[in-house]
């Protein structure tokens, strides 16, 4: 069920007050946020050399392996989300940092910067929860919402979720490439000609092989070839426990930001010609937060303000905490609904709404919960 | 940063880049262990050199001269060359070029470069440079580049230079005054007598070489540049090669004024001044826009308040974009100089090197893409 949109003039106010919010933080921008990443860049490259490193003394004693293990992984989350993804939006370009610019940054992961920056970048963020336009709403293959029509395959989505959050980063490559594979299927029935994707698929194997050599031939190889074969085993599962660790964060974080209970959806038709502030309100509505310490919100890349950096994707996400309370009260005062609660409850709403739409509706009595 | 001629591709480098993406994330070595060479060398960069600022000295009027050591990587120059200095200002790195205004043979004896730089008043980066450097500082040095280079042999010259497009012109009699016998006039066109810039030091110059000459025109008082000047001070014009360095109205009257002399086009020689980017003037009025990479140019007027994405799409162009309202990056390109006016934020940028959204960009003077 989609959300009717409030009167335009009524959005007016809004619209000036955020984008008062916005210029307030936008002026401060400077030496502090470069300062900032520059030291999450530092620490992860303490945690992606060290981790990999101590792996390796896992020769010695299992619990080398483990912390290297987590290591790694941890220096995956960061690259992927306080550094990657905020890099990718632009956050940073303010920089002129030819390592921190937006077009240029790639990340440890196997989705390429380009296909990120169309399925990510411009539709999720422009369309975002617009039900058949934002294909990260569900992602195809999830149902989250009565507008998608229940088929007896969705009883089983909960083993898709967590099929999905294991593997999350190749869910998240395959995502702009399933997109047309499964448009040309639509045409193929329809008696159309298939859209080409050649390029695509060169994109995604092309990163994909890169990926996949350096964690599960380079190092293993390296290693092995001075402390023998058998740290080659040990070094491949240590790499894919460290990328499945990071599947699962960074899964569950983008998850809570869009998947909540209290989400809404909106149909095509409401945002055609829409104003700024109609963008803003449905950003607002279309995202969840989620609170707690300021690791939490590092580790999360700050998508644990997902409201705001729906509202300003290329603010640096420095600034996401400081103006977060001055949203909140905006909404406040305009009676906006502003979606927030711990990490805990918003993770269980997320699951609660997957089950939910894995049922069966009930024909006609059903009543909208997305509204 | 360009000044440095692309590679050639080989099978060799085309792996090496393969190997960097895949290991690091990106297309060179160096820069994943950016972060920690700079803990060592604050500033290290992988593009150009690292030098020191040893100090600012006032010249006369508004005018000032950064005293650089260049790092020990930086290669020569010649007289006439300019250099890109990149310096990191409140978070974000600014790049200028100037051009260099002492001589190669003064650089051979002291391993100093001089650049002196108009600080305009209402520009955004050159006060702020003097301010910055006031106690030295580390800059980044591009190699020097252009071609507007004393000529080989032995023919007379003519010089003319208007306001502080002599700095390149310093350099060169600095540079003929150590080695040279060569017959050298220098016009040099000047607001105000009593302070043009280095005017002792070219009245020295004059005075123990007999070979070269100085003469002075102030403009208030004369007049620009015409014909019965340069008949005047320099009878035999037509045969010498005539140099110009200026600003841009300056230079095209001169270039006319030549050639109606009867000079032919090898005979001219001609820089604007400041190098490729000038700190160009916000015009309000029609606005020159070059796409650089394509060769095709076009104007547009403030109240037609066309995108630089439209304006782009309307040569038909067809720049990379997504959302086309400044939500999703893609549309990104580099512009080389010229102010544009951000539709989203209500600000003007500044007039040098950087990347700009495309469709959210105004032209707000003449501008000069990367497209
Ligand atoms: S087209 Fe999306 S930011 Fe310009």
């Amino acid at each position: 069920m989609t959300t009717p949109m409030p009167s335009a003039e009524s959005l007016k106010a809004f619209e000036e007050d955020l984008n008062q919010i916005r210029d307030e933080a936008l002026a401060k921008v400077g030496k502090e946020d470069a300062d900032y990443i520059r030291r999450v860049v530092l620490v992860q490259r303490v945690l992606d050399l060290g981790g990999r490193a101590v792996m390796v003394a896992g020769f010695y004693h299992w619990a080398f392996w483990v912390l290297g293990v987590a290591m790694l992984g941890i220096a995956k989350i960061i690259n992927n989300m306080e550094i990657g993804h905020n890099i990718m939006h632009g956050q940073y370009d303010f920089m002129n940092d030819p390592h921190l610019n937006s077009l240029k940054y790639d990340w440890d992961g196997a989705c390429s910067g380009g296909s990120w920056r169309r399925t990510h970048n411009f539709e999720h963020h422009t369309y975002t929860n617009v039900i058949g336009k934002d294909r990260d709403f569900g992602y195809d293959v999830l149902r989250l919402s009565d507008d998608v029509e229940w088929k007896p395959l969705y009883r089983m989505q909960f083993l898709r979720y967590l099929n999905m959050t294991l593997m999350f980063q190749w869910a998240v490559a395959f995502h702009e490439l399933h997109g047309y594979i499964l448009r040309n299927m639509r045409n193929k029935r329809e008696g159309k000609a298939p859209t080409d994707n050649s390029e695509l698929k060169a994109d995604f194997y092309g990163k994909a092989l890169k990926v996949l050599f350096r964690d599960y031939l380079f190092f293993p190889g390296l290693v092995a070839i001075f402390l023998g074969w058998p740290m080659f085993w040990m070094i491949f599962w240590g790499n894919m426990a460290a990328n499945v660790i990071r599947n699962i964060w960074a899964a569950t974080i983008i998850y809570c930001g869009h998947f909540t209970g209290n989400v809404h959806t909106f149909a095509e038709k409401e945002c055609e010609g829409e104003s700024r502030g109609q963008w803003y309100y449905r950003q607002i509505l279309g995202s969840s937060n989620f609170e707690g310490p300021r690791l939490l919100h590092i580790m999360s890349g700050h998508l644990s303000r997902q409201v705001e950096h729906h509202l300003f994707p290329d603010m640096p996400s420095y600034r996401y905490n400081e103006v977060a309370q001055k949203v909140r009260a905006a909404c406040a005062r305009h009676g906006v609904p502003y979606n927030t609660g711990s990490f805990g409850g918003q993770y269980f709403s997320v699951i609660g709404r997957i089950l939910k739409y894995s049922r069966k509706p009930k024909a006609q009595t059903q009543t909208p919960a997305a509204a | 940063m360009n000044g440095q001629i692309a590679q050639p591709e080989t099978t060799l480098s085309r792996f090496h880049t393969w190997l960097a993406q895949s290991l690091v994330n990106n297309n060179e070595f160096f820069a994943y262990f950016e972060p920690f060479i700079r803990l060592a060398m604050p500033a290290w960069s992988t593009v150009g050199v690292r030098s020191r600022v040893m100090k600012v000295h006032s010249e006369t009027g508004d005018v000032y001269s950064l005293v650089i050591r260049p790092g020990r990587r930086w290669k020569n120059f010649s007289a006439g060359q300019h250099v890109q200095i990149s310096a990191e200002l409140n978070g974000t790195l600014y790049t200028r070029t100037f051009s260099i205004s002492t001589s190669p043979d003064y650089f051979r004896k002291t391993g100093l470069i001089e650049l002196s730089i108009r600080s305009k008043p209402d520009g955004r980066v050159t006060p702020m440079l003097k301010e910055h450097f006031a106690k030295g500082g580390v800059c980044t040095l591009s190699d020097a580049g252009g071609d507007f280079l004393l000529p080989e042999g032995n023919e007379p010259l003519l010089l003319i230079a208007g306001g502080s497009g002599i700095t390149p012109f310093r350099s060169m009699m600095n540079q003929l005054s150590s080695n040279s016998l060569r017959d050298v006039h220098l016009l040099f066109y000047i607001r105000n007598s009593s302070n043009a810039l280095f005017r002792q030091e070219l009245d020295r110059i004059a005075e123990l070489h007999p070979n070269l000459k100085v003469t002075f025109i102030n403009t208030e008082a004369e007049g620009q540049v015409c014909e019965e000047h340069l008949l005047r001070y320099c009878p035999d014009v037509a045969d010498r090669i005539a140099m110009v360095c200026g600003p841009t109205p300056m230079i095209q009257g001169t270039r006319n004024l030549l050639s109606e002399l009867g000079l032919p086009a090898d005979q001219i020689r001609f820089e604007y001044f400041g190098a490729a980017p000038i700190e160009m003037e916000m015009t309000g009025e029609k606005s020159f826009v070059r796409f650089k990479t394509s060769g095709i140019a076009t104007t547009t007027t403030p109240d037609e308040q066309m995108s630089l994405l439209d304006l782009a799409e309307k040569q038909g162009l067809t720049p990379q974009h997504g959302c086309r309202i400044g939500v999703c990056y893609q549309c990104v390109c580099t512009k080389e100089s010229g102010v544009v006016f951000n539709t989203r934020t209500g600000q003007y940028s500044d007039t040098g090197k950087e990347d700009i959204q495309l469709c959210i960009s105004v032209a707000a003077s003449d501008l000069e893409l990367n497209i």
